[in-house]
């Protein structure tokens, strides 16, 4: 019957694929969205597994950017049980670099696909750090991820540079503003932010794309960059003993309660919550697209049955039960659905494979073995339940009936 | 002993906004390894009586009793079962799967439970008796009428029943033709002793020995 059943769906080619290309495209669907879900999971995972101290910032703040702390707060957090090292810090969004703005960047990079995503998914920050309290930290991310010497790695901000306009930069804006004659910046090179000139000392790699726009410098000078005189967005707080920093946040945000202590996995759970809402809309849309394809699979299926009748009337007189033809139609359209699976699993990779070349900065769509999986559960899912209805048209008819209805 | 016996069966169908009754009251009785025609003009009635003898429809009332089973009474699950080990069918339009081949179309009852080598040796054997050994992997489309309807007695045979009840068999064949469909029936159901129902309006075919039954207006003439 297997066989029988895979005949039965080779025999009008038009109308399988047609039926396959309307079960595909939600199954393209289905694991393009969700390795774009997937893509920012790792990458917000990748992000954040290397910061692993606390951070105090205002209540609400969505990120350092936008949060601001009165000065005296990293005195008073020192005085915190459990706290080893405060770390005030500066964050802010970059003037133009190398009088280039957002807009003109983007402006300019019209018609280069790599460049225009670059340039929309970067907005470089500034981040203002005390060098000599920032180098008793343990745990720096952006001086763990210096580039070697060798690679023109430079080195991390220290009291030398206090005062000076020197800046730590990632190797993408190393990259991205290049020198006059083409070649990278290096330490020792001039980068022009907003209208002041600037010595590259150190260049760093984080491999994450949301850490890697990050313009690092000496805090006052950050002030005076970002024109917040005396300004401090939040504390770096590392901690005398790691395993215990819920409990020291838990202590900060007692003492402090218009300020959040934030660790890490906090971010992390935060996140997930995200995510898990943006896959709940994402299941939500998917499921609709599912829908029509269900009504096409339903379409086909009766279609096909209906100039059958007559082929299963026959059957019927010759013994198949109900049962028989109704396990025939439904696996010709659970055929259908694997099908239509394989060939949505195979678009989705072909597609994430290519986009993937435009998509630079950290941020990947991700097809996991698990994705793929679930594109062909699905599809298969989809198809056998769409064959269910014209399955069962197609079997609960006395089998004179179905020949002389299969005849007209 | 009858193989095959209808008491005062009825049937309706719906027309318009009323019930247009087919047949009004037929019993018959066809003792077992007999050959019977069903004569009659068209529209008389005869296919609908052949197709209530072999379960394929229900009688809107009477009784149709095959080797002592009464039809009225089963289940749908009973009557396919009693379809496919009891009862071989062909129609005047040969009604082969236009998909399947001609060894697979003479496999169709076998189907859903599997095709073992030995059902598909008894299907080639069949085909062989019918003059299409050499025809086994062909489709309904390559070949001729005459052949289809071979195909389909084939089918009818192969899982030995009890009853072959066979629809106008020769209707859309030529005289020669249908000739040669007849020579082949008769051999094979005088080979496997199963009782032949034939509905036909051409009595060419009849031989003395015979069992003949004429209906007219859904009634048999006596």
């Amino acid at each position: 019957m297997w066989r029988f059943a895979w005949r039965n769906i080779l025999n009008r080619p038009t109308r399988t694929f047609l039926a396959l290309v309307g079960l595909s495209i939600p199954i393209l669907g289905v694991v393009g969205l969700f390795s774009l879900s997937k893509g920012l999971r790792m990458l917000v995972g990748n992000t954040l597994s290397q910061v692993q101290g606390v951070i105090v910032l205002r209540n609400n703040s969505p990120s350092p950017a936008f949060s601001d702390i009165p000065a005296d707060l990293p005195d008073q957090v020192r005085g915190v049980p459990g706290v080893k090292i405060v770390s005030p810090e500066l964050w802010g969004i970059a003037p133009p670099i190398e009088n280039t703005n957002l807009i003109a960047r983007t402006l300019s990079s019209l018609g280069d696909q790599q460049k225009r995503m670059q340039s929309l998914l970067d907005t470089p920050l500034i981040a203002g750090q005390e060098p000599v309290t920032h180098g008793k930290i343990t745990t720096s991310v952006y001086r763990k991820a210096l580039l070697k010497p060798d690679e023109n790695g430079g080195r991390y901000l220290d009291e030398r540079d206090i005062g000076k306009n020197h800046v730590v930069i990632s190797k993408k804006y190393a990259n991205q503003f290049k020198n006059p004659d083409g070649t990278p910046k290096k330490p020792g090179d001039k980068l022009k932010i907003g209208k002041e000139t600037f010595d590259v000392i150190g260049v760093y790699h984080t491999n994450s794309m949301i850490l890697d726009g990050v313009l690092v410098m000496n805090l006052d000078t950050a002030r005076r960059v970002l024109n917040r005189p005396n300004g401090l967005s939040d504390v770096y707080v590392e901690m005398t003993d790691p395993s215990k920093s819920a409990e020291v946040s838990a202590a900060i945000e007692a003492k402090f309660p218009d300020f959040d202590a934030r660790s890490m996995s906090e971010f992390q759970t935060a996140f997930g919550d995200l995510m898990g809402q943006l896959d709940r809309i994402l299941a939500l849309t998917v499921s609709l697209a599912l829908a029509v394809g269900v009504v096409g699979i339903v379409n086909t299926m009766l279609m096909s049955t209906l100039e059958r009748m007559s082929e299963f009337g026959v059957l019927r007189t010759n013994g198949w039960s109900s049962a028989h033809v109704m396990r025939l139609v439904t696996l010709e359209s659970a055929y259908l659905g694997v099908l239509a699976g394989i060939l949505g699993c195979f678009l989705a990779m072909v597609g994430t494979t290519i986009a993937n070349r435009f998509l630079t900065g950290g941020i990947q769509l991700v097809v996991t073995p698990w994705l793929i999986l679930l594109g062909l559960g699905l599809s298969f899912v989809t198809g056998t339940l769409g064959g269910l209805y014209p399955a069962w048209k197609a079997s609960h008819m006395a089998p004179m009936e179905a020949i002389r209805l299969g005849h007209r | 002993m009858a193989m095959i016996e209808t008491q005062d069966v009825k049937k309706s169908y719906p027309s318009g906004e009323g019930l247009m009754e087919i047949l009004h009251g037929v019993s018959l009785s066809i003792p077992a390894g007999h050959c019977a025609f069903i004569v009659g003009p068209s529209g008389s009635g005869k296919s609908t009586l052949l197709h209530l003898i072999g379960a394929m429809d229900q009688p809107t009332s009477g009784r149709v009793i095959i080797d002592g089973a009464d039809l009225t009474t089963m289940s749908e699950a009973q009557k396919d079962i009693f379809r496919r080990d009891k009862i071989g069918i062909i129609f005047q339009a040969f009604n082969l799967v236009g998909n399947l081949t001609a060894i697979e179309n003479v496999l169709v009852p076998f189907l859903p439970r599997g095709i073992t080598p030995e059902l598909r040796d008894r299907a080639t054997e069949m085909l062989k008796k019918v003059g299409l050994g050499h025809r086994l992997t062909h489709r309904p489309n390559k070949m001729s009428g005459g052949e289809q309807q071979r195909v389909a007695i084939a089918r009818a045979l192969v899982k030995h029943p009890q009853v072959v009840l066979a629809d106008e068999p020769t209707g859309q064949l030529d005289s020669h033709t249908g000739e040669e469909i007849f020579r082949i029936l008769r051999n094979l159901q005088h080979e496997s002793g199963t009782t032949l129902v034939v509905v036909t309006h051409d009595r060419r075919f009849i031989q003395p020995g015979d069992l003949v039954l004429e209906i007219e207006d859904g009634l048999l003439k006596h």
